[in-house]
């Protein structure tokens, strides 16, 4: 292959020069995040908000990682201490799957978090070995690594309490395991990438994975009772006996022989050898995945759209009969806007196999929990089942123009009533939300013990129609004050603005009060024996709701107009 | 003399579809090459191919006589790119990307202090120091990109539609900086819709269509190309009207069937409705 003439190759680039320069890069970034373009009251009190949230949400974060490293460290002094060795391999393998557990779910706060895409240092002069160590020391500091770090340290120290002759071999053994889990970590993030690339293949992992989830809670939805619990203990003693002679052949299994093999030091080393094949192992399929990526390997939905043929477009134009021309302007019903948003509402809906699946979700759990223990409770299963259902499909009130994104603008300049949009849009929304309750009704019908009472049912329609409402307005209301834009597939890289995220948990807030607002009826309900109270206390709110939905779509079109540079801020940028 | 850019039967596919099928390419060092095609005809991807972002699919692309798949890391160093989106770090301000950028590129501190002033001063950026990137206009950023993709020296430059959404005032800062390039002997890259500015800075062009090569050459060549042949008689009267244009040449390749089609089309499907 050519290479380059020594006359024009260029003096390597030390690594500390790229490496610096890129650690000065994400300080710079963070230390940019603190600076305000403007400082108006609303972005004051949504910085204020931000802090006490942060404030709040931490000590979790904390106790998140506290947590697991006081059970490693107690569970390996408990293992060791009482001779027990082998049972270390269910605890390293328990560990390395809350690693891996964490690590999924930290993606999502990692991406949000993070302020670039690392792939984007592929135009510069890198060579593949520092890009490598570039994309495995950026995003080190994940909650996933200092979970399963601390309970790893903590589980050396467990150990080193209960034999310290022991202590030497697992300080060795667990760094080079803390090690794997990070690099098999890595090497699940960069091939989900590739294989996540597709819309197509996003859907069928998300139905697989809804699909794990709902098989796990078939696993043990009954409550127990004292003899089945003893059961349970000998069949889940059973159970890690028979996992160990698996794990004994993966890195949980070798790291503990590794620690504890007594004989002859040889076989101490092949279990130790065959922990580093293991970890290189990882690393290699890791190393592979991002050589391709270097290259400059192509990730997205499918081939840019090709250009059709200008001879096809023109061909098909010929080919279209002649529209005659209307002189009168189509007289329907619906307003025409109305069905046109409508129309384009359910094209979103038809290629959108995520929000199917958002759908059928909640109904295969609610069948699951009918069969249980809330089945001998008609009262509480009706609004706990409609309710349950309805909390994930009605989130998406709060942000009916994301998914428009940029689209937005149309409206903004069409000769149209924004409240026409709005609209379309809640008619569309509270179709499918009507459409989950009402399955979520007849399930719940179908799988009692015992009939559901009338008054019951009267109560929870009202109820229905007042959290419906109640969460279209509010929704409808911050869609307009936070709008924040949607990309299926891309959502968790896309940065909320400020104004969107601080509302985030107030969303949550509003969701669950008006939701479990059921739950202190139901306790007047039973207090005063009469199940008709609720009907009574839901009946005037269903009303006063629907008097506030009116009223917020006759201010629609004035608070959108209003809103427009946010829109254009949040919707219409990259 | 070693070609700057030399591809050979590079092609592209995403799945079915093939963005840029066999294309042989020679630009030779100190050119200033437009490479033009409509919309979706593989220009961008020929570009994102020939600067090591895109892996070809097959071919061979040798910059500056060298493998760039064997050599990319040097060769990166010898390129300046501003890509179609431009890729700036948003939440930087204009001095501290270039500085950045220069040290990514290996420059030591004094001379990337040095260049970053000058390159803001020239851009008419250096007022705007404390403002970070992702508020600067349109305009400004594109500014930036190609103050980027410069700070390094490099021998060719690739631009991907640098005067896109470009006031004038932008646009001249932007030619005159080209044009010192090329002075002082740097090989240039542009893709550009903009055909008069095509036609007034390149010396070279290639037309890509659907993925194909389908002209090469001076605009003298390519304008011989294009002109009718003479009738018998008439080679006197032809050598006194005005020579094609650059936008007359580039229809006359690639947007022939569509004059064609647009005026076969039957009068009442021809958009009538529009005043």
């Amino acid at each position: 292959m050519a290479q380059l003439d020594d006359h024009l190759a260029p003096r390597a680039i030390p690594a500390t020069t790229q490496l610096i320069a890129i650690a000065w890069l994400r300080w710079r970034i963070f230390a940019n995040g603190f600076i305000r373009r403007q400082t108006s009251p609303r972005k004051v009190v949504g910085l204020i908000l931000t802090i006490l949230l942060r404030v709040l949400i931490w000590p979790i974060y904390a106790l998140m990682a506290i947590g697991p490293a006081i059970g490693a460290g107690f569970l390996s002094w408990l293992i060791i201490s009482q001779h027990h060795p082998q049972r270390l391999i269910p605890l390293l393998a328990g560990l390395a799957i809350l690693w891996q557990f964490v690590t999924i779910n930290g993606v999502t706060l990692a991406a949000t978090m993070s302020s670039f895409d690392p792939s984007s240092l592929l135009r510069f002069p890198l060579r593949f070995g520092r890009y490598l160590v570039l994309r495995l020391m950026l995003g080190l500091l994940t909650p996933s690594t200092i979970i399963g770090c601390l309970a790893l340290f903590a589980a050396v120290i467990g150990i080193g309490i209960a034999d310290h002759s022991l202590a030497p071999a697992a300080i060795i053994v667990l760094v080079i395991y803390a090690a794997m889990n990070i690099f098999f970590a890595r090497m699940i993030a960069a091939w989900m990438e590739r294989w996540m690339a597709t819309r197509r293949a996003r859907e069928i992992f998300g139905a697989l994975m809804a699909l794990f989830f709902i098989g796990m809670q078939f696993l043990n939805f009954r409550h127990a009772g004292p003899r089945e619990h003893i059961e349970n203990s000998h069949w889940l003693l059973n159970f890690v006996q028979g996992s160990n002679r698996i794990l004994s052949w993966l890195p949980p299994g070798f790291a503990t022989n590794s620690i504890l093999l007594e004989g002859h030091p040889l076989a101490r080393l092949a279990q130790f050898t065959a922990l580093l094949a293991w970890t290189a192992l990882f690393f290699a399929a890791f190393a592979f995945r991002l050589h391709k990526q270097f290259l400059g390997e192509y990730l997205s939905e499918g081939a840019p759209r090709s250009v059709p043929s200008l001879a096809a477009s023109s061909a098909k134009i010929r080919s279209r009969p002649a529209l005659a021309l209307r002189s009168e302007p189509e007289r329907t019903l619906i307003s025409p806007i109305i069905t046109a948003c409508l129309h384009k509402e359910w094209i979103y809906f038809r290629g959108n196999g995520g929000q199917l699946i958002g759908l059928l979700t909640p109904l295969i759990f609610v069948f699951i929990f009918s069969k249980g223990m809330l089945a001998r409770h008609p009262a509480y299963l009706l609004p706990g089942a409609v309710g349950y259902s309805l909390m994930g499909p009605m989130a998406a009130l709060y942000g009916i123009f994301g998914a428009d994104g940029a689209g937005v603008q149309l409206y903004l300049l069409a000769p149209i009533r924004l409240r026409d949009v709005v609209v379309a849009k809640n008619i569309a929304s509270m179709t499918l939300l009507l459409i989950e309750a009402t399955l979520a009704w007849v399930l719940v019908s179908l799988l009692a013990s015992a009939p559901i009472p009338i008054a019951t049912q009267v109560s929870a329609a009202f109820w229905i129609v007042f959290i419906l409402f109640v969460n279209l307005t509010l929704g409808t209301l911050r869609s307009i004050q936070a709008p924040r834009k949607i990309v299926p597939g891309q959502a968790r890289k896309l940065r909320p603005g400020a104004v969107s995220k601080t509302s985030g948990l107030l969303v949550l807030a509003i969701l669950l009060t008006s939701i479990l607002l059921q739950v202190p009826v139901t306790l007047l309900c039973r207090h005063f024996h009469n199940l008709w109270l609720g009907a009574v206390i839901f009946a005037p709110l269903a009303a006063a709701a629907i008097a506030a939905y009116a009223m917020m779509l006759r201010n629609a079109d004035s608070l959108i107009r209003t809103h427009r540079d946010l829109f254009a801020e949040e919707l219409c940028g990259e | 003399m070693t070609p700057a850019i030399d591809t050979t039967l590079l092609t592209r596919r995403f799945g079915d579809f093939t963005a840029v099928e066999n294309l042989n390419l020679t630009v030779e060092a100190g050119q200033f090459f437009g490479f033009l095609g409509p919309n979706g005809a593989g220009k961008s991807t020929t570009i994102k191919m020939l600067t090591g972002l895109l892996a070809p699919t097959s071919g061979t692309i040798r910059i500056l006589g060298a493998d760039l798949t064997q050599n990319s890391a040097d060769l990166k160093r010898m390129i300046g790119v501003v890509p179609e989106g431009m890729a700036l770090f948003g939440r930087l301000t204009a001095s501290e990307y270039l500085r950045f950028v220069g040290r990514m590129y290996g420059l030591d501190r004094i001379t990337t202090e040095q260049r970053t002033v000058e390159l803001l001063d020239f851009m008419n950026l250096a007022d705007e120091h404390k403002k970070l990137i992702t508020d600067f206009s349109h305009g400004m950023q594109k500014k930036l990109a190609l103050a980027a993709a410069v700070i390094h020296g490099p021998r060719i430059l690739f631009l991907d539609e640098p005067f896109e959404g470009v006031d004038a005032i932008a646009a001249g800062t932007l030619k005159s900086m080209l044009q010192r390039m090329i002075a002082r002997g740097a090989t240039i890259f542009l893709t550009s819709h903009v055909l008069e500015i095509v036609e007034r800075l390149c010396t070279h062009i290639g037309i890509i269509h659907r993925g194909q090569l389908v002209a090469q050459g001076s605009i003298e060549e390519l304008r011989a190309r294009s002109a009718p042949p003479p009738r018998p008689g008439e080679e006197a009267l032809q050598q006194n009207t005005a020579p094609l244009t650059l936008e007359q040449i580039f229809l006359e390749i690639v947007g022939a069937d569509r004059t064609g089609n647009l005026a076969a089309a039957p009068p009442e499907q021809e958009l009538s409705w529009l005043s």
